[in-house]
């Protein structure tokens, strides 16, 4: 199964990269207000069942691809 | 072009039947970048058979600028009728081998230059340019300089402990609309670069602690990013006897399609297709070679390996063929055992790819399985791909068969090239110039310009503590001033200190004194903060040496080289040259930096910048002239004319050496080089680096052959110090520069930042707020 | 003070760049002291040891989040045998990247060893790496590595990070830090009052300017600043005319070892 994870900072976050970007692309001339930054992870994670491979995916960005603290991640299976 | 064989990504060229046109046809294709001469020549060689292009890629690499430096090797003739073979050796390595310092142990031979420290310890030196990857990808450019000069200590067995780099930029407020297609805006080549500088350094756990930021239009479309690395090894672990039978051993990354024609690529100038070029930028990862260096340092502490050399330019093939040439031996290499990062390479991609973080190691037989041993323990991939034998030929072979037999002698000696030069002549044109009124106010200003201002939101951003070696660091104290070099305490047994400081001078047009302005602040900068017995390391940035203009300038500055190391009595031991620095707006302004290294016995006694006490008197030494061709004031002023500062040799030497008796005898308590921005400026920077005390100083005693006082607050003569002298011992300071120039011009106040008076008659006062707002930004 | 009978260990893995200097601060003061691969740990009896250091880095190339792959590496490994190790009331010190590890562990605050960290070490509020001099105020001087130094008095020690702003799910787990002592150094003025938040004393935009925490026994502690970067006098930024002797970090160090000495080892 193919899994996407998406981790991102919890909304109302500060988000210091997202505002350095913003900032870089407004100075380019780009009408931008905000730029939020997050991470995608692709997985080829190694189950057929499509649920499986959710739950999988769950448990890692608990595990170690978000802290709770300050991320919020999604989990989306892309292909079979 | 036909295959070798049906099952091998192998092709053979057919030489003997082309003609001219064919020939440049074939180089181009291939992406071979091989001049027409040179074609013929290959014709010739290969008349009883057709090379592959495995052989023909190698010998692109190998003959490439980038790799073998033809013009620095080759013949120059001059529009004066003159005919120089070989500037390197008849310039810069004469003045070495003149020297003849003791001390010197490799120069201008291996990875990076190598000279004594103490308790049975070397320091090597090397500095690289990475100028066309930064300007594609700057990060990833940046960062594979910093990465590539890194393996080049480690390459003669150095343990890296610092790092240097020097940056050049167009205007960051170039507008968009100036730029021609395939220039991308300095703003974002700038913290590319910067960013790139940064990451590949602290990942690695280098302290980053010297540089220098220049921002010019002459740098618009052709970045210039010089990375240095300093290291440290004992002098009887330098190991560089590869004999036949030793196998080869490649170790850390995987070899991939990134970093392909890397060299080819450097040695044309930058277009538009230079994007397609995009492959031959590599991709970093410090992780990698931060595992390498453990490794590396172990296999030499345990004297298991008997050579080691980096993978730069030309991949594996020069790495390969470098090190069995220089041995007198020969090499079978089986591509086979090479570990890739795609399976599908052709075997000439595999020869000659540049991918990051790779080391080629020489190994008897006995010492082989601990070596390997080492590599797994530090999790760092490493292969057997071959071994050194006695045939003087390189053999590489693919699927069991030999794609390229070629003799290492044949290939490291390629047919000379000859360049013209056209030597360039100045005229002096008198400055026309109204004097401002407000002098305070055109210190503030220089203090201000972005050549000048404190670079501190850069260089925090690189960790120079890492390591915890770093004595003087590139941003002075707490009230974070200007530091002239910095100081790294290698040894934790010792006081010796590395002094390590760097001289440029890209904006004085005439590109003799050019070169020897860059000479002499670099020891300037070194001897400021007390270091002596100075090393110097040379990079010219070039436009194309095909130009006689641009060659002729080339050929004035390596003469000022020799003149100036010989006088000055510091010996190169290492440099490089980059040349093609071409792109759509034109040749990059041409830039020599030279780095200097020196040493300080006892780190206790270095000397900073920043004022220590209340009434000591403030002495300026040397001579100051009208000198403001290219100066900062002038240039603020948007004009282009006056004379260029000169260097007096035997002056130069004599202030120098004094300096350094000087604080032995312990009698300077803070000293400042005047460079960029001349005695206003310097005076300036001393105030920002102190708290609560600032100078006062009479413009009517500072020893000067002109008296208009702008000129004499802003002109950049060389040789020139602002010094600090404990109160108590200012006979003893005066009789030593006794017989030369030099003034007690002033004294440590604690009412005001800067105050300057004409005799008793009020110029400017500034106060230390204000000084620091302007230089610092705060 | 003989210190020759104690053991520290300074563990390393890839990317990991601050061991050599942790163990020259540690042996200046007589700890025999081993730096060992996460690679070959497992030939190691933890228990031998009277300390572990995690140095600083950047370990996995930061990849993740600075600390985290590390840190579930430690717990995948040596779980068990530092849960006793803690238990045991053995030192764990944690620097910089060491520090994010022992957060991505779970280790710091302290509520039991787990992958799920409940506080984070995000990234600066300037968006940038910082390398600079700050200000530390020793805020609980009864853990055992400030137990030589009085609460209140102010310690120079420089930070190298990107990722160092302190955070905790909420205010409520704040207080809770700071009324169990968990709270061991905050950044602060020159003068030592409270930066509160103000740049670049607090250099990476930390809550209540928390610089280094410990567990609620104390024995675990992690701080961003390095203080084996301050150890010697010569190490500091500005001196008058010659080096002072020492520099503060030193001054951690020492507590180490006199709380070793007085609890006898343990």
């Amino acid at each position: 199964m193919r899994v996407k994870v998406e981790v991102r900072l919890k909304p109302g976050h500060f988000d210091p990269e997202g505002d350095v970007a913003a900032k870089s692309l407004r100075d380019l001339g780009f009408p931008v207000s905000t730029v939020k930054v997050g991470k995608v992870y692709i997985l080829e994670v190694e189950v057929d069942d499509r649920e499986e491979a959710l739950r999988l995916a769950e448990d890692m960005c608990k595990k170690l691809l978000a802290n709770p603290v300050k991320d919020d991640y999604s989990v989306e299976v892309l292909s079979p | 072009m036909r295959k070798l064989y049906d099952d091998l990504e192998v092709y053979v060229i057919d030489l003997s039947s082309a003609n001219d046109n064919e020939l440049l046809e074939i180089s181009r294709e291939m992406g071979l970048n091989i001049s027409l001469d040179r074609m013929k020549y290959l014709k010739q060689y290969f008349s009883n058979r057709p090379p592959t292009d495995v052989e023909l890629e190698m010998i692109a690499q190998t003959w490439s600028e980038h790799c073998f430096h033809n013009v620095f090797k080759g013949d120059v003739v001059t529009d004066d009728g003159r005919i120089i073979t070989n500037i390197l050796k008849t310039f810069i390595v004469r003045a070495t081998r003149e020297l003849n310092k003791e001390w010197c142990i490799s120069v201008f031979e291996d990875n990076a230059g190598i000279i004594d420290f103490e308790k049975g310890y070397a320091i090597a030196a090397k500095v690289e340019t990475h100028n066309h990857p930064s300007a594609v990808e700057p990060f990833g450019g940046a960062a594979t300089g910093v990465g590539g000069v890194i393996r080049d200590i480690l390459g003669v067995w150095g343990e890296p402990i610092a790092l240097t780099d020097v940056l050049c930029f167009g205007p960051l407020d170039t507008k968009y609309e100036d730029l021609p297609s395939g220039v991308k805006h300095p703003r974002y080549v700038y913290s590319g670069v910067v960013a790139g500088i940064g990451s590949y350094g602290n990942n690695m756990g280098i302290p980053t602690v010297s540089g220098a930021i220049f921002f010019d239009k002459g740098y618009t479309g052709n970045v210039v990013v010089y990375c240095g690395c300093i290291g440290i090894l004992p002098r009887e672990l330098y190991v560089r006897n590869t004999g036949e039978g030793d196998f080869a051993v490649l170790a850390g990354g995987r070899t991939g399609r990134d970093g392909i024609h890397g060299v080819t690529f450097a040695s044309v100038g930058l277009t538009e297709e230079a994007e397609e070029f995009r492959s031959a930028v590599q991709i970093p990862n410090p992780i990698v070679e931060e595992k390498l260096r453990r490794a590396i340092l172990r296999i030499r502490d345990e004297k298991l390996a008997s050579g080691i050399t980096d993978l730069g330019g030309g991949g594996l093939s020069s790495a390969a063929g470098e090190t069995a040439y220089r041995s007198g031996l020969g090499i079978d290499v089986d591509l086979d055992k090479v570990p890739l990062k795609v399976p599908d390479m052709a075997p000439w991609e595999i020869w000659v790819s540049e991918s990051q973080e790779r080391m080629f190691l020489s190994v008897p037989e006995k010492n082989l399985e601990r070596v390997l041993e080492i590599f797994q323990e530090e999790e760092v991939e490493a292969s057997i791909v071959g071994r050194f034998v006695g045939s003087g030929r390189v053999r590489v072979f693919s699927k069991r068969r030999v794609v390229c037999n070629l003799d290492l002698k044949f290939l490291f000696n390629p047919p000379k090239v000859t360049r013209r030069a056209k030597i360039p002549e100045f005229t002096r044109v008198e400055v026309n110039l109204e004097e401002p009124k407000d002098l305070g106010e055109e210190i503030l200003k220089l203090l201000s310009d972005p050549n000048i201002r404190s670079k501190e939101d850069v260089v925090r951003t690189y960790d120079h503590e890492v390591r915890g070696c770093t004595v003087v660091k590139p941003i002075y104290g707490d009230e974070a001033g200007p530091s002239d070099a910095s100081v790294i305490k290698p040894l934790k047994d010792s006081w010796m200190g590395v002094v390590i400081s760097c001289g440029i001078n890209p904006f004085y047009p005439d590109p003799y004194w050019m070169a020897a302005n860059s000479i002499e602040e670099a020891i300037r900068n070194n001897t400021a903060v007390g270091g002596r017995r100075i090393a110097l390391l040379d990079n010219f940035v070039w436009g194309n040496p095909e130009n006689e203009e641009n060659m002729g300038k080339l050929l004035r500055a390596v003469e000022a080289c020799y003149d100036f190391s010989k006088a000055l009595d510091a010996p190169f031991i290492s440099g490089k040259d980059s040349l093609y620095n071409e792109s759509p707006l034109g040749p990059v302004k041409p830039t020599l930096l030279i780095t200097g290294v020196g040493i300080i016995p006892d780190i206790r006694m270095v000397i900073t910048p920043n004022l220590k006490k209340e009434d000591n008197p403030i002495y300026v030494i040397g001579l100051t002239r009208e000198e403001l061709r290219g100066s900062a004031y002038l240039r603020l002023k948007g004009v282009d004319s006056g004379e260029v500062p000169r260097v007096n040799k035997n002056l130069s030497k004599k202030i120098i050496d004094t300096l350094v008796k000087a604080i032995d005898e312990q009698l300077v308590l803070s000293c400042h080089d005047i460079s960029e921005g001349g005695l206003g400026v310097a005076a300036a920077e001393m105030v920002v680096a102190t708290r609560g005390l600032g100078i006062e100083f009479d413009i009517s005693k500072i020893p000067s052959e002109t008296r208009r006082n702008d000129y004499v607050l802003f002109s950049e003569s060389a040789s020139r110090f602002l010094v600090e002298v404990d109160g108590n011992k200012s006979r003893r300071f005066e009789e030593l520069f006794f017989g030369m120039p030099f003034n007690r011009i002033g004294k440590v106040v604690r009412d005001v930042g800067l105050r300057i008076v004409d005799s008793k008659s009020k110029i400017c006062e500034l106060n230390s707020s204000d000084i620091k707002k302007a230089w610092r930004g705060y | 003070m003989n210190a020759n009978r104690f053991k520290a260990l300074v563990l390393r893995t890839g990317g990991t760049n601050c061991d050599l200097e942790t163990k020259v601060a540690l042996e200046e003061l007589g700890v025999k002291t081993e730096i060992v691969h996460m690679n070959s740990v497992e030939k190691k009896n933890l228990l031998e040891y009277h300390l572990i250091v995690f140095p600083g880095g950047f370990s996995y190339g930061d990849y993740v989040r600075a600390g985290a792959v590390w840190g579930k590496r430690v717990l995948a490994k040596l779980r068990l045998e530092l849960e006793k190790f803690i238990e045991e009331g053995r030192l764990i010190l944690g620097i910089c990247n060491g520090f994010q590890v022992l957060v991505e562990a779970g280790m710091l605050p302290g509520n039991g060893a787990g992958e799920t960290p409940s506080i984070a070490l995000a990234n600066n509020s300037s968006a940038k790496y910082e390398c600079r001099w700050v200000w530390l105020r020793v805020e609980n001087d009864e853990t055992p590595f400030t137990m030589t130094m009085r609460k209140g008095e102010v310690l120079r020690i420089p930070v190298g990070h990107a990722e160092g702003r302190f955070l905790t799910r909420s205010e409520e787990d704040l207080e809770e830090l700071k009324r169990n002592g968990q709270v061991v150094f905050r950044y602060v003025l020159p003068n030592g009052d409270d930066a509160n938040g103000l740049y670049p004393f607090n250099p990476n935009g930390s809550m209540y300017d928390v610089a280094g925490i410990c567990n609620k026994k104390g024995k675990v502690m992690g701080m961003m600043p390095h203080p084996e970067r301050a150890f010697f006098g010569w190490q500091l930024p500005e001196w008058d005319r010659r080096p002072p002797e020492k520099g503060d970090g030193r001054k951690i160090f020492e507590s180490i070892v006199k709380y070793l000495h007085d609890s006898n080892g343990l």
